[in-house]
């Protein structure tokens, strides 16, 4: 895992690195294995198919953990021992959709010896819906 | 202890406190599952969202989450790394539940803390659930 960033590093605008993952029904059953979450809306394809959402979804935690992932990407061992979250689930993930996550520095706060590096972060799908939008904090 | 049901959550329910092991077969799972990030195995660090997932089914596993129910939102706070092989206990409480329409939804408060009583991670999941 990459170290603490250096302050001199980091700018305001600067984008964060982006990841690119390719959602599949088999990806999200092992998901659900590891993580011990079999809501059948997510596993279930004949129950989903019944539902409003009309399939089965991605775990919101599972397309979450590619926020973490960019955000340890960037900021290593500070997003680990520091980092904030909070984002809203707007459209779900389904199986064969291409999430792209991406994120931006909007601004640089120091407040009492604290350095917090406020970010927007995103996770889009193949179409341009947003899946999650929301905000994260580092503090170096 | 039994599931308690969805009806019976109201605001300030307190679920019991539970424990699970950041192992690092359990680690390297998760891993598996959520692609690449590989390189929290060799420095032996709990990737933080694991630990929010982990809590999260934890607490799904002291109510009747009905069928349907979607995560909506959510707020976390990572406080402190975990090595691998930590034993967390997390702890949950209801701060909201209120009907919007033909869904409920429902704000539980997360934390987790290591063996050391260290909290290591806060933070607040919104379920909508359909009536």
């Amino acid at each position: 895992m990459a170290q603490k960033p250096r302050l001199s590093d980091i700018h305001q605008g600067d984008s964060l690195p982006s990841v690119v993952k390719h959602i599949t029904q088999r990806g999200i059953n092992l998901y659900a294995e590891a993580s011990g979450d079999f809501n059948p809306i997510h596993v279930d394809e004949t129950f989903a198919a019944q539902t409003p959402l009309g399939g089965t979804i991605a775990h919101g935690m599972l397309i979450l953990a590619y926020i973490s992932e960019m955000m340890t990407e960037a900021f290593g061992k500070s997003w680990v021992e520091g980092g904030k979250l909070s984002v809203r689930f707007k459209a779900p993930a389904r199986p064969n959709d291409t999430i792209t996550t991406s994120g931006k520095i909007d601004s640089i706060e120091h407040k009492e010896g604290v350095t917090y590096i406020n970010c927007s972060v995103e996770s889009c799908n193949q179409k341009g819906e947003t899946v999650i939008t929301g905000g994260a904090v580092v503090k170096l | 202890m039994p599931p308690i049901s969805f009806d019976q959550l109201a605001v300030g329910y307190e679920f019991p406190s539970t424990s699970y092991e950041l192992s690092k077969s359990v680690i390297g799972k998760y891993l598996e599952a959520v692609g690449g990030q590989k390189d929290f195995l060799t420095s032996g660090i709990v990737p933080p969202l694991a630990i929010a997932a982990y809590a999260m089914t934890a607490l799904s596993q002291s109510f009747s989450v009905p069928k349907g129910a979607i995560h909506a939102a959510q707020e976390l706070e990572f406080l402190k790394s975990v090595p691998i092989g930590t034993t967390i206990s997390c702890s949950g409480k209801v701060v909201q539940k209120v009907q919007r329409g033909q869904l409920y939804l429902l704000v539980l408060e997360i934390n987790a803390v290591n063996q050391n009583k260290e909290k290591v991670l806060s933070g607040k999941a919104t379920v909508a659930v359909p009536v």
